[in-house]
């Protein structure tokens, strides 16, 4: 469904990130992108988006090219972003923030949906707070409750379980699994915390210096450990 | 008694006077922190718009309403040819602004000629307040800048529209990958800073000698009340204006106009230095 193939992409005071980047994530499938720090894992999600121009290379989704169209396009084509840090509007509220993720979308006027709140019963007792109030965990859920409040085909997700407390790392885990088990929704997912790797993903490929270098079905880095120490131990 | 209550309506009057030419600045630079040097020759142009219309045959009501669209027009030209090419990058902004400042008053030279205008009052009538005479249009520039400070109030904090505008304002990366189309909001967003400020022209025109000059004065106090006021916040530009104007209305009347000029940057700058980020940013540190 996601088709990268030969992405190259960098920064003008960074040079190149991407080295020419191939990956597929099929219809459901939820993959894992593994690698030490400043490999590229976050600008090739930002390429994705198109907040990052890429210099060669292609994205597709679906057959559509969107190779370097603007955000809010690749937004409408059904994939969903949640960033580094969340990024959430910390000045206004938990039901604003949701409404934000609806209503940039076609016939996206309407309502916050209930189902939503029933995914994730914290925000609905948040829903009249202001968001900046909430702790890490909290504001986790709500940036991905607004990326998915839309029912995206593909969530890409950058780093959730920084700066949340371990026992809401696994709920959080959870909650995204079941979310794309029941709506057929891709998880492309950055990640350094293996138990989230292994809770949300089949498989997991390693970025190593702009390229995918390596992969595997998720379940077996539980018992080997030499890919892990092999691409991500400093 | 009669004198004191004169002296209050005049600095309510100019308070909301300053408001009225304050509003569009307080969204294209409180909001959108652009610095739009050419603000008062949107204002100016708001003025001229009436000055055609009525040399036209036209109405001076019927310019009112007018003089919002042309200046939202403009505003969108100026924002695809200009602004878009700027946004965060202040030291081009304030250059870019400045020329453009020029060239609109060059042209209005141009097209009307260096004189000053003049547009009749469409109120003549005045009204009696307790024990003092009031002139009828000032209490009408007072009702206009009242309604348009609300209305915009409910259009940016009570409506979708506003709450779009102020996410991709405050977050434009995110607002875009939540599939909010951000260049059509700093379009329509310019534009309705534009119209604010073509309208306040024309609600003015009839009190002010009309001519290429008439954007300065007013631009300078428009930064200030914004600027002690806190950037970002409509409360804060009330209260902003409304100390700029009092304080300048006040000093003038038991002193002199500038004595008043005197004072009123005197407060700006003890403002300013105790409270950097206006009265509503909080304290320092």
């Amino acid at each position: 469904m996601l088709v990268i193939s030969g992405l190259t992409a960098g920064y003008e005071d960074a040079g190149i990130v991407l080295e020419g980047i191939d990956l597929e994530v099929g219809a459901g499938e939820s993959v894992a992108l593994m690698g030490r720090n400043g490999m590229g894992k976050t600008t090739l999600l930002r390429a994705i988006m198109g907040h990052v121009r890429p210099t060669a290379g292609r994205v597709t989704f679906d057959g559509r090219d969107l190779t370097g169209r603007p955000p809010f396009v690749v937004s409408n084509a059904g994939i969903a972003y949640v960033p580094q840090g969340r990024e959430i509007f910390t000045d206004f509220t938990v039901e604003e923030n949701l409404l934000l993720g609806l209503l940039g979308k076609k016939g996206g006027a309407g309502r916050v949906p209930d189902a939503i709140y029933r995914r994730f019963p914290i925000l609905a007792e948040r829903r009249g707070q202001r968001a900046g109030t909430m702790s890490g965990g909290e504001q986790q859920q709500l940036a991905i409750a607004r990326a998915i409040i839309s029912r995206p085909r593909l969530l890409l997700l950058d780093e959730p379980a920084e700066g949340v407390q371990p026992s809401l790392v696994t709920a959080i885990a959870a909650t995204v699994s079941a979310i794309s088990r029941d709506e057929g929704m891709s998880v492309l997912l950055v990640e350094q915390n293996l138990d989230l790797v292994l809770t949300l993903t089949t498989r997991c490929l390693f970025v190593e210096n702009g390229r995918i270098v390596d992969q595997s079905e998720s379940t077996r880095l539980r018992d080997d450990a030499t890919l892990l120490d092999r691409y991500l131990s400093v | 008694m009669a004198a004191v209550l004169l002296i209050a309506l005049d600095a309510a009057n100019f308070t909301l006077a300053l408001l009225l030419v304050t509003l569009g600045l307080v969204i294209i630079f409180g909001l959108m922190n652009v610095i739009n040097m050419a603000h008062g020759e949107l204002f100016l142009l708001g003025a001229y718009t009436v000055v055609l219309v009525e040399r036209r045959g036209g109405s001076f009501w019927v310019a009112l309403l007018l003089a919002p669209l042309a200046l939202a027009v403009a505003g969108l030209l100026i924002e695809e040819l200009v602004i878009r090419h700027v946004y965060r990058r202040f030291i081009d902004t304030i250059l870019a602004t400045w020329g453009l400042s020029i060239s609109l008053k060059q042209a209005v030279i141009v097209v009307f000629g260096p004189t000053a205008q003049q547009v009749e009052n469409p109120l003549p009538q005045t009204v009696t307040i307790l024990t003092t005479l009031y002139p009828g249009y000032r209490l009408f520039i007072m009702a206009v800048a009242v309604l348009l400070a609300l209305g915009t109030f409910f259009l940016f904090y009570r409506t979708r529209l506003g709450l779009v505008a102020r996410a991709v304002i405050a977050n434009r990366p995110m607002a875009a990958s939540l599939g909010l189309n951000t260049r059509r909001m700093d379009r329509m967003t310019f534009a309705f800073g534009a119209a604010l400020a073509g309208l306040a022209g024309a609600v003015m025109a009839p009190l002010m000698s009309v001519d290429p000059q008439m954007g300065v004065g007013f631009l300078i106090p428009a930064f200030l009340s914004i600027l002690v006021g806190g950037t970002g916040s409509l409360l804060g530009t009330v209260l902003g204006t409304t100390l700029i104007a009092s304080a300048g209305t006040v000093v003038a009347s038991v002193w002199t106009q500038i004595a008043a000029q005197l004072v009123v940057f005197g407060l700006a700058i003890v403002v300013i230095r105790l409270f950097p980020r206006g009265l509503t940013g909080g304290r320092r540190g």
